[in-house]
């Protein structure tokens, strides 16, 4: 069985922990007790209430952050980021949606596109989300109008065409009523398309595996029985082999894997997303953040990296003065900031040139690191494309940031 | 990969950073199912070699002798090094009065012995076997979550998580906790308990127990709570589902001897594991939030 994970985004209140509750109990995943301990309105259950888990979340109505809920159908498994649509707790959305396939994004029919739908696009597109699937709510308040549906659709076709997003679907639905979230909704017989769950059931969830091996170096110990140092890693990309001749990145020495072990067995082979335990023929210059490649298919191994930012903290600024810790997977710098790009601008999302950048803005930049980093594009190795940047004074993490 | 190697390597890769980014990380065991199956993800995640920290029980002192009993058979095992302290010496130190309920429980008080005992030993990271699945304060924790000075979780400002790039920086005097089986169902336990053969306390599976009926939960009859003469004892098959200690975990009614059927019931119950079992969560609507802000696990 499979595992699929997604996020509810979009506005306040166009209805998102709704759907999640709405989800979960249509699919006969919410306990007795847990639906006892939820408010009504009349016989009415407050759907939302099922998600929103902190007191203040349940006081206000509103959700602050990221709620994780689990369901399972015969076919498969699901993880639910319900996340929070005030702009203020974008930071927390952007968490909910970093490991998601698929981004829902509600649109209150009544209201249309907002200046949320159009953010949460961007952090769709900034973290390359798989699939976006604009599910327009609240349908039942308009009378189920096509119409309604189709001027949304075409308003929101521009975007997605600016913001280049991969594969968008777009779904009429009544979250409170349950219209199109599990079945087909007999209330617009005009919709042709798939309910909200046939879609999550049936969508691809493979991740692709072309491009390079990458194998990267987590932790390192030494095996006391035998004396040796035991590599611990993981497979970020295709597959590496045992006797395969690597480079250590940023090193830049040779090594040869002796021994390989996932679990407790000894392997041949390992694949992409498989945590591995390595003995090597060398200790030269291999270390946590040490990315291991084939021969002939190195990463970028630089200081000077371009990338998409996400900025996520509200007190501190991209100060092109400022030190801060740059991490891609395992690997660390200390790094600057020595230009911004440009800024993609929330609303237009055309490219523009700025000073500084607050938090929820998107942009381009360039970074300097202290020491040579080994990185990827994202269609080459999505892993070994993506980071958190780390203020040393505060510990928090401010910014994330893809490599495309 | 299916969802239980995709949950089983979160896991593993979680252990992993918890071993490289922190000097002084301890994993929380008690001899329940999901911190034994803690034990086990980790012995996987550094195998050949041995789980490089300790484990830690923080003891209130009311507990099954089942679970105890496990506890030291794995500890054995698996020559990890066992740090047990106990609520008793907190209540003596401090001169707390010992609750005086029908089930006087000490559940709230493991925070002041647990905070202790991370300033005793100066561990920076704390391993806990919390899942988001469980209970609803729970379900809005990251995997690597930061305590502040009194131990306090501060809901409202967690850092943000991306990805599988977990950021383990903390201030002098902070702690982490970092919860590796977040994702993990109860189910998810249980069918990767079945895969991987894992033994666990016989208290799991159905036996024939003396109880007591309370507020419509039946209460293992035991020297720590409270029984007078309105009470009615009864003689029942039953087992736990989740396992905290004896004033604070009810038993249900079942005749599940093996994983499997213990699988079938779960999957037919339409009541939760936490609904069904934990009187410490039924205090309030808050009960789990409120012991977090405290410095609880």
């Amino acid at each position: 069985m499979e595992l699929l994970r997604f996020t509810t985004a979009g506005s306040i209140d166009d209805g998102k922990s709704t759907l999640t509750g709405r989800l979960l109990y249509d699919t006969g995943n919410i306990k007795d007790d847990v639906l006892e301990s939820v408010s009504k309105v009349g016989n009415t259950i407050n759907l939302a209430h099922i998600t929103d888990g902190l007191r203040s979340e349940r006081a206000g109505g509103i959700t602050i952050d990221i709620g994780y809920r689990y369901f399972k159908t015969n076919n498969r498994k699901y993880i639910i980021s319900d996340a929070p649509g005030h702009f203020q707790y974008t930071k927390n959305m952007v968490t909910g949606a970093s490991n998601v396939d698929v981004m829902i994004i509600l649109v209150d029919a009544r209201n249309g596109i907002t200046s949320q739908t159009r953010l949460h696009s961007l952090v769709a597109s900034f973290l390359r989300t798989r699939y976006v699937v604009v599910a327009i709510n609240k349908m039942d308040a308009l009378a189920y109008a096509e119409d309604v549906f189709e001027s949304t659709r075409i308003e929101y076709r521009s975007i997605a065409e600016k913001l280049q997003l991969r594969d968008v679907i777009f779904i009429p639905i009544s979250a409170l009523h349950g219209d199109n979230v599990s079945a087909h909704s007999e209330n617009m017989p005009w919709y042709n398309g798939p309910d909200l769950l046939s879609f999550l059931e049936q969508c691809d969830t493979q991740k692709t595996a072309n491009g390079p091996g990458r194998l990267s170096i987590q932790y390192t110990a030494e095996d006391e029985s035998t004396g040796r140092t035991l590599y611990f890693g993981k497979v970020l990309s295709v597959e590496i082999h045992k006797g395969e001749r690597l480079t250590v990145f940023p090193s830049g020495n040779e090594v040869l894997i002796e021994k390989y072990i996932s679990g407790y067995e000894e392997l041949e082979t390992a694949k992409a997303g498989e945590n591995i335990c390595l003995e090597l023929n060398t200790n030269d210059g291999v270390k946590r953040g040490s990315i291991l490649a084939p021969l002939t298919h190195s990463p970028q191994c630089t200081k000077h990296l371009t990338a998409d930012i996400c900025w996520l903290d509200p007190e501190i600024d991209c100060d092109q003065n400022k030190e801060f810790i740059l991490r891609i997977n395992t690997q660390e710098s200390i790094c600057r900031f020595r230009d911004i790009e440009y800024r993609i601008n929330p609303f237009s999302f055309d490219k523009e040139r700025v000073a500084g950048l607050k938090v929820n803005e998107v942009a381009s930049v360039i970074i300097e690191t202290e020491i040579p980093i080994a990185y990827d594009n994202y269609d080459v190795c999505p892993e070994n494309a993506r980071g958190i940047i780390i203020d040393p004074a505060t510990h928090n993490t401010v910014a994330a940031i893809m490599i495309h | 990969m299916n969802y239980l190697q995709e949950l089983e390597a979160e896991a593993i890769y979680v252990f992993r950073e918890i071993a490289a980014q922190f000097k002084k990380p301890v994993l929380l065991f008690s001899g329940g199912k999901d911190s034994t199956l803690l034990i086990h993800l980790a012995a996987k995640a550094f195998y050949p070699m041995s789980i490089p920290f300790p484990v830690m029980h923080v003891d209130t002192g009311h507990n099954f002798e089942e679970a105890l009993r496990f506890r030291d058979q794995l500890v054995q095992q698996k020559g990890l090094k066992l740090i047990v302290r106990k609520v008793e010496d907190s209540i003596i130190k401090y001169g707390i009065e010992e609750p005086v309920e029908k089930l006087p429980s000490r559940n709230v008080l493991q925070s002041i012995t647990l905070m202790d005992a991370i300033r005793e030993f100066g561990f920076d990271a704390c391993i806990g076997s919390g899942r988001r699945d469980e209970e609803k304060a729970r379900a809005k924790e990251r995997f690597f979550s930061v305590r502040d000075k009194e131990g306090k979780w501060q809901p409202y400002n967690q850092k943000p998580e991306l990805w599988n790039i977990y950021n383990g920086y903390i201030d002098e005097g902070e702690n982490m906790r970092v919860f590796p089986i977040s994702n993990w169902t109860e189910m998810d336990v249980w069918q990767y308990i079945r895969q991987e053969n894992i033994a666990l306390p016989s208290l799991y599976f159905s036996h024939e127990r003396s109880c007591i009926v309370h507020n419509g939960r039946l209460i293992a009859v035991s020297e720590y709570i409270k029984i007078d003469d309105e009470d009615i004892r009864l003689t029942e098959n039953v087992r736990y589902r989740t396992v905290g200690d004896m004033t604070c975990t009810a038993a249900i009614k079942s005749d599940a001897r093996t994983i499997d059927e213990v699988i079938r019931e779960i999957e037919t119950s339409n009541i939760s594991e936490r609904g069904e079992t934990r009187i410490d969560d039924q205090l309030s609507d808050a009960a789990m939030e409120d012991r977090k802000l405290q410095g609880y696990f």
